[in-house]
């Protein structure tokens, strides 16, 4: 039978609707429908300039909204041949890897909440208020920061304000790791991940999966050693496991917090004085930059003549992992349960995915009138 | 009498439905924090369950999307009597940067379904959400409650 999910469910934190062909408690195959937090950005953005558009940028998703903003800014700064000044790099640096940390610690809170782990899912979100408040210090709001803009960042950071990152920093470092061996080494929730929602290397890769999905199951790739602040101020090891399975992803997220946490410490000992933004003069051309979000690789492509947007185009991390998940992870899982929870492991986003996704949501419709028709 | 004795009952246990109806999900994760040691949402009697079909509350966060025209009002009615329908942030009240030429949003919320409270922001903070729900949900289950009868 067919067991349709959402697009309200108590599982989802967004509206998706997932097919789950099912015989008995067996799932064997799913689908997914999308498009409900479908809202035209896209085409709104052009015509715009960038100081109108950058907003727009911002809420394509309100969890790794800092992110976008960046990699709208730097494919501006791509074209018009300029780069933001060095302390401007190294607080989107900051800004970034507290965002990750947040975005993470939500998602394993996600994960752990379909489990049924209420302990776990409390800590989590214990361990994120901290972070949010480090945000706010910084950036001057929680979710949509408003952080940057062409040529730099918005506003620069007090020093005062920088120790007291660290020191939550630092606080979260201590005491991090008890609970991480709570996930690591609990039978209960040990026993739910491990070996659930398998997908091997080869699968991953014809399915396109980033992020920690995709390094999960053993495609070792992380867009920030080619970012330049990256590459030539920072130290930080790529975080990736081979096992593929539920537990890996969640795990991959854990062990990519303390090396989130090493970066921060790093910006806040080495940042440079100086400027926070130039006056950039945006150049006419076409420009393709991507970034490291949370949840994968984001790319956004821009045609601009030199004033006006004339063509965008975002291509973001989830819309990729939703669609692996629905055809390989939950191929044969073996409870609905498990179903459910091996959706919550790949940290979706629906917001994200939700512009440019004709093509698949035609794909999806087909195959449902083909199992339609064999009934 | 059994009715009364419900909206006694319900006053001090609320259980709230988060619909997105095609926002940034900002404010999804904002509903979220509440949930966390920090604001404890439970400790007010209010229990965040996803699923219309109990709940009191029905928070919308989003502006409303094409897909969302029809389903919005089906959702609205598969809720029990008496509901309270709060609309979270900037996007239901107005559509916010997404009611632009060229954008597919429907907003305001209030063109689809009755909405008893809102509140402004994009994102409003945990407190603010918290607030707004304590302010106008007990009151007004035991109103409408009363009118029913």
């Amino acid at each position: 039978m067919i067991l349709p999910l959402g697009p309200i469910h108590p599982a989802f934190k967004e509206p998706l609707r997932l097919k789950l062909k099912t015989q008995g408690e067996k799932v064997l195959s799913a689908e997914i429908d999308y498009g409900y937090v479908h809202r035209g950005i896209e085409r709104v953005m052009k015509g715009k300039t960038w100081q109108k558009s950058i907003y727009l940028s911002e809420r394509v998703c309100g969890i790794c909204s800092y992110i976008h903003t960046q990699t709208f800014a730097e494919t501006f700064e791509l074209i018009s041949g300029e780069t933001a000044p060095l302390r401007a790099q190294y607080l989107r640096v900051l800004t970034n890897e507290l965002d990750r940390i947040q975005s993470h610690l939500l998602a394993n809170s996600t994960y752990f909440k379909a489990l049924e782990h209420e302990t776990l899912f409390m800590y989590m979100l214990y361990l994120r208020e901290p972070i949010m408040d480090a945000i706010e210090l910084l950036t001057g709001n929680r979710v949509n920061m408003g952080w940057n803009v062409v040529g730099g960042v918005r506003m620069d950071a007090h020093e005062s304000h920088l120790q007291q990152i660290k020191e939550i920093i630092l606080k979260l470092e201590s005491e991090y790791p008890k609970y991480v061996e709570m996930f690591e080494q609990g039978p209960l929730v040990g026993l739910r991940s491990h070996d659930v929602g398998k997908m091997t290397k080869e699968e991953a890769i014809k399915g396109r999966a980033v992020g920690p999905i995709g390094r999960g199951s053993g495609i070792k790739h992380d867009l920030r050693e080619d970012h330049p602040t990256y590459r030539d101020y920072l130290d930080f090891k790529v975080i990736w496991r081979k096992e593929g399975d539920n537990f890996a992803r969640t795990m991959n997220r854990f062990d990519e917090i303390p090396e989130s946490i090493n970066l921060i410490k790093q910006v806040i000992d080495n940042i440079p004085q100086g400027e926070v933004r130039k006056k950039v003069n945006i150049g006419a051309g076409y420009g393709e930059w991507r970034n490291e979000a949370p949840r994968g690789e984001v790319t956004y492509m821009i045609e601009t003549n030199g004033n006006l947007i004339n063509n965008i185009s975002i291509r973001t991390p989830s819309i990729m992992n939703i669609d692996s998940c629905a055809k390989y992870m939950l191929k044969d899982a073996a409870t609905v349960a498990d179903a459910v929870a091996t959706y919550a492991s790949v940290d979706p986003c629906v917001a994200c995915a939700e512009r440019v996704v004709i093509l698949d949501e035609n794909e999806g419709k087909k195959e449902f009138q083909g199992i339609f028709n064999i009934k | 009498m059994l009715d009364a004795l419900k909206d006694i009952v319900r006053k001090s246990s609320i259980h709230v439905c988060l619909i997105n109806t095609g926002g940034c999900n900002g404010c999804d994760i904002e509903v979220v924090a509440l949930l966390s040691p920090r604001y404890d949402l439970e400790q007010y009697g209010i229990y965040v369950h996803n699923n219309p079909r109990e709940a009191d509350v029905l928070l919308i966060t989003g502006a409303v999307t094409e897909q969302w025209k029809e389903k919005l009002r089906r959702i609205y009615t598969k809720a029990p009597e008496p509901k309270v329908v709060v609309a979270i942030g900037n996007c239901p009240l107005s559509g916010d940067v997404f009611n632009q030429e060229g954008g597919s949003v429907y907003a305001p919320v209030s063109d689809f379904i009755p909405v008893d409270a809102e509140i402004s922001g994009c994102p409003p903070r945990p407190s603010e959400i918290l607030e707004a729900i304590l302010a106008v949900a007990p009151g007004a289950i035991a109103a409408k409650g009363r009118q029913k009868e």
